[in-house]
C-alpha cells in the first residue's frame, strides 16, 4: 500500500486522462500484493561468485519434467551450493525455496539438516517451520523424517502428541501420524494417556482401524493381555462395540487378534456371548469368528479324550453350516473361499490327528508359483 | 477354461481400452508439466512403470529401447577411481543432484551423490524389461552399496545418508539380490526377523512391529519371503492361513488396503498379488474385482486412477494393469507376482542368470 499512496497516486493524481477504473484496478493490485516478481537468483549480486548448475539428462532425457525458469534457477543454484558442500546462511535459506518448490526432494532435506548442525541453528524455529510444512503436506515421508530428526536432537517431544492430535483431526487414519506417534510413545514412554486418547478417537469413529491398531499398540506394551480381568475387560469392550456397530471388521479383528493364541473358546462364556449376537447383530466377521472358533474347538479336540467322536461331528457339521451361510448369502464375494475353507476342514477333521500342510484345493487349474 | 471364457464375454461391455493406455505411458516417457515437480527424484521408478505397462500391453514396440537404456545407465552411480564410494553405489532416481551425464565409469566424487535402493531395484527391473544384458551394471557395486543400508533390527535405509526405515526398503534389497543372482547384499536372517515383527495381531503386516497392517506391506512382506525362498521357513502354516485370511477380506469390489478404507485400483495388485503368491487367488471375485478396476478407467487420457471420477497417475495406471492381468485378462501378458515384472521378462532373466552360472562354472572347469 506504501507503494500506491507514493509510487502510483501522485502522478495518477496528477494526470487528467487517468479515469477511476484504472485507479480502482491499481488499487486492487496492490491490495493484492501484486508485487514485481523476485530477482532470479542469477540476476541477484550475492549469488554472483557461483557458478550455477544445471540439470544434465543428456540427449534424450525420459520423463523430464518441464521446469519454469524460477523453479530451475532455485535449483541450478541448489546445486553449485551442493557441488561445493557450503555451509552458510545464504545456504540454509535456499533449501528453504527448495522445499517450498518440491518438499519431496530428500537431498535437499539432508542438507539441510547437514546445515542446521554446521550453522548452530535455532532448533526451536526448525520446530515451528517443520510444524508448518507438515500442516501443508501430511502424507510426504521426508517431512516427518525431518521432524523426527529434529525432537531427537532436542531430546523433547514435549509437543509431539498434540501435534499429531491435531494432524489426527483432519485425517484420522494418516499413516505416517501413526507412525510418528508410536515412535514417539515407545522412544520417550509416553504411554499414559494413549488409551484414553484412543478411546475418544472411537467415539468419534468406531471403525477407525487405526485407532484399534493403537489400542493394541498400547496395551500390549502397558498392561499385556496375559491377565483374564484385562482380556475380560477387553471382550467386554469389543461386544460393546459391535452392538453399537455390527458391521465392523476392526472389532471383530481385535477380538480374533487378541485371543487366537490363548485359545479363541477358552474365554468362559464367549461362544454363547456371539452366538446370541449371531441373532441380532449378525456380520460376515460374527460367522467367520464361529468358524474360527469351531475350526480351534476341533483341533484342540485331538489333544483331549473328553471329546468324543459324536460331538466332533457335531463340531463340524456347524462349522461347515456357517461356511455354507457365508458362501451362499452372507459373505458372497469370498464364495469360493468359504467353500474352500469348507473342505479343507473336512478333509482334516478326516484323519486321525492334526495335518501338517493344508490339503490340496479340490479344483485342479489352482496355480503353483514357483520362484526357481 | 471354457466357463472363463464365457464370463468374459459378459463383462467385456466394460471395455478395456488398450490403445488410450499405451498412449498413456508413452505420454508418460516424454514430458511431465511442472506439477509433477515432486517426482523428480523417483523418474526412474515413474520409467519402471511406464516400461512395465507397455510390457503388460505387449507394446514395448512403440518406444526406442537404446535411448532408454543409454539414460537409465546415466543413472547409475559408480565407483570412483580410488573406490573410496562403495557403500554408497546404486543407482539414482534422477539427475537432480547435478552429476554430468555419462553412462559410463569411473564414477565422479561428490560430496552428496548416492544411489537410492528403490531406484536401483527399479533401474535394474528397467533394463531386464528392455531387453539389456545387464553388462553394464557394476554389481558388485551394487551389493556393496546395498549392504550399507540394512541396519541392525534387518530393516533398509533407502539412502546411506539415512532416511526412514521399513518393510519397503527389504523388498527393494530382496529383489535386487534375486535379480543379480547374490544374496550378499543382504542378512536374510535379520530380514526375516523384521519381517515377522511386523505380523500384526490381526494377520496382516504393517510397515514395522507394531504398525498398523497394510495391503502394500503385506506385499512386501510376504513377496520378498519367497523371492528369499524362505516362505514356509519364516511362517508356519497356521500363521500363513490367517494371512491368507486377512488378504482375502480385503475385496469389497475391488480392493483396500486396510479394514474400513476405501477400495483403490493399486490393491487389486499388491493385495491381488499376494493372495497369488499364497495359492488362494483363484478363491477371489474376478468380475467384481475387474468391474471396480476398469470403473477407475480414464476413458479420455487413458490409464487408471485410485477411484473413479479421478485423475490417472503412473503407478495406479501401471497397477490397474497388473491387476486385470491376475485375473487372466487377455490382450495382457502375465506378471511375475513376486517380482513384479512381466513373465517374459523375468524369463530373460532367467536366461541371463543362467548364462553367468554356466560362465562361473566354465572358469571353475579351468582351474
Amino acid at each position: 500500500m506504501f507503494f500506491f499512496y507514493t509510487v502510483v497516486l501522485p502522478p495518477v493524481l496528477l494526470d487528467s486522462t487517468v479515469n477511476v477504473k484504472h485507479l480502482f484496478i491499481v488499487l486492487i493490485g496492490c491490495i493484492l500484493k501484486v508485487q514485481p516478481p523476485k530477482p532470479l537468483a542469477k540476476d541477484r549480486k550475492e549469488w554472483a561468485d557461483l557458478e550455477p548448475v544445471p540439470q544434465d539428462d543428456g540427449p534424450n532425457p525420459v520423463v523430464k519434467i518441464a521446469y519454469s525458469e524460477k523453479f530451475s534457477d532455485v535449483y541450478d543454484y541448489f546445486r553449485a551450493l551442493l557441488k561445493n558442500d557450503e555451509r552458510s546462511d545464504r545456504a540454509f535459506a535456499l533449501t528453504a525455496e527448495a522445499i517450498e518448490l518440491n518438499a519431496a526432494n530428500y537431498t535437499v532435506w539432508h542438507y539441510r539438516r547437514v546445515l542446521l548442525q554446521a550453522l548452530s541453528k535455532d532448533l526451536r524455529e526448525e520446530m515451528r517451520y517443520i510444524t508448518a510444512i507438515i500442516e501443508e503436506q501430511p502424507k510426504n515421508y521426508q517431512v516427518w523424517h525431518h521432524r523426527r530428526m529434529v525432537v531427537e536432537w532436542l531430546n523433547d517431544p514435549s509437543e509431539e502428541l498434540e501435534f499429531i492430535a491435531d494432524i489426527l483431526s483432519q485425517d484420522a487414519k494418516n499413516y505416517h501420524a501413526w507412525q510418528h506417534r508410536q515412535w514417539v510413545i515407545q522412544e520417550y514412554k509416553l504411554w499414559d494417556n494413549e488409551l484414553k486418547f484412543v478411546e475418544n478417537l472411537l467415539e468419534d469413529d468406531v471403525r477407525n482401524n487405526s485407532a484399534w491398531n493403537q489400542r493394541h499398540f498400547v496395551i500390549s506394551h502397558t498392561t499385556g493381555f496375559s491377565d483374564p480381568a484385562i482380556v475380560e475387560r477387553e471382550i467386554q469392550y469389543c461386544l460393546s462395540q459391535i452392538r453399537k456397530a455390527p458391521h465392523n471388521e476392526s472389532a471383530w479383528n481385535y477380538l480374533k487378534g487378541m485371543l487366537q493364541d490363548r485359545g479363541l473358546s477358552s474365554p468362559p462364556g464367549l461362544l454363547e456371548r456371539v452366538l446370541e449376537l449371531k441373532e441380532t447383530h449378525c456380520s460376515p466377521y460374527l460367522l467367520a469368528f464361529l468358524f474360527d472358533c469351531y475350526e480351534d474347538a476341533l483341533e484342540n479336540s485331538n489333544q483331549k479324550e473328553n471329546v468324543g467322536e459324536e460331538e466332533r461331528k457335531d463340531i463340524l457339521r456347524k462349522a461347515l453350516e456357517i461356511c455354507d451361510l457365508l458362501a451362499n448369502e452372507k459373505d458372497t464375494i469370498r464364495k469360493e473361499y468359504w467353500l474352500f475353507l469348507g473342505r479343507s476342514l473336512e478333509n482334516k477333521s478326516g484323519s486321525r490327528g492334526p495335518s501338517d500342510k493344508p490339503p490340496e484345493p479340490s479344483d485342479p487349474a489352482s496355480g503353483q508359483q514357483e520362484m526357481s | 477354461m471354457a466357463e472363463e471364457e464365457s464370463q468374459f464375454e459378459e463383462f467385456d461391455q466394460i471395455d478395456f481400452l488398450r490403445d488410450r493406455h499405451v498412449r498413456f505411458f508413452q505420454r508418460t516417457l516424454q514430458v511431465l508439466p511442472e506439477r509433477y515437480a515432486s517426482l523428480e527424484t523417483t523418474r526412474l521408478t515413474i520409467i519402471f512403470f511406464a516400461l512395465s505397462g507397455l510390457d503388460v500391453l505387449d507394446a514395448l514396440d512403440v518406444i526406442d529401447r537404446n535411448v532408454m537404456i543409454e539414460w537409465i545407465y546415466s543413472l547409475q552411480v559408480l565407483p570412483t577411481e580410488d573406490q573410496s564410494n562403495l557403500s554408497r553405489c546404486g543407482f539414482r532416481g534422477s539427475s537432480h543432484i547435478g552429476i554430468p551425464y555419462s553412462t559410463k565409469g569411473p564414477g565422479v566424487l561428490h560430496p552428496y551423490d548416492s544411489g537410492h535402493v528403490a531406484m536401483t531395484y527399479t533401474g535394474l527391473c528397467s533394463l531386464l524389461i528392455l531387453g539389456d544384458d545387464l553388462s553394464r551394471v557394476n554389481k558388485q557395486a551394487c551389493l556393496a552399496g546395498l549392504r550399507a543400508l540394512q541396519l541392525e533390527d534387518g530393516s533398509f535405509y533407502a539412502v546411506p545418508e539415512g532416511s526412514e526405515n521399513d518393510i519397503r526398503f527389504i523388498y527393494c534389497a530382496a529383489s535386487i539380490c534375486y535379480m543379480l543372482d547374490d544374496w550378499s547384499g543382504m542378512d536374510i536372517q535379520k530380514a526375516i526377523e523384521y519381517i515377522r515383527g511386523s505380523l500384526s495381531y490381526d494377520n496382516g503386516f504393517g510397515q514395522g512391529a507394531g504398525r498398523e497392517s497394510h495391503g502394500g506391506w503385506t506385499y512386501c512382506a510376504i513377496a520378498s519371503l519367497c523371492l528369499m525362498g524362505r516362505l514356509e521357513e519364516a511362517l508356519s502354516q497356521r500363521e500363513l492361513d490367517r494371512i491368507r485370511r486377512w488378504c482375502i477380506m480385503r475385496q469389497q469390489t475391488g480392493f483396500h488396503g486396510r479394514p474400513n478404507k476405501p477400495v483403490d485400483t493399486c490393491y487389486s495388485f499388491w493385495v491381488g498379488a499376494t493372495l497369488e503368491l499364497l495359492d488362494v487367488f483363484q478363491y477371489t471375485n474376478f468380475e467384481k474385482n475387474r468391474s471396480f478396476i476398469l470403473s477407475t478407467q480414464d476413458r479420455l487420457v487413458g490409464g487408471f486412477a485410485k477411484w473413479p471420477d479421478s485423475h490417472p497417475d503412473p503407478l495406479h495406471a501401471y497397477l490397474g494393469l497388473c491387476g486385470l492381468s491376475l485375473i487372466g485378462e487377455p490382450s495382457l501378458r502375465k506378471v511375475h507376482p513376486a517380482l513384479n515384472i512381466t513373465q517374459r521378462a523375468f524369463q530373460h532373466l532367467q536366461q541371463l542368470q543362467q548364462t553367468w552360472r554356466d560362465s562361473t562354472g566354465s572358469c571353475s572347469r579351468q582351474h
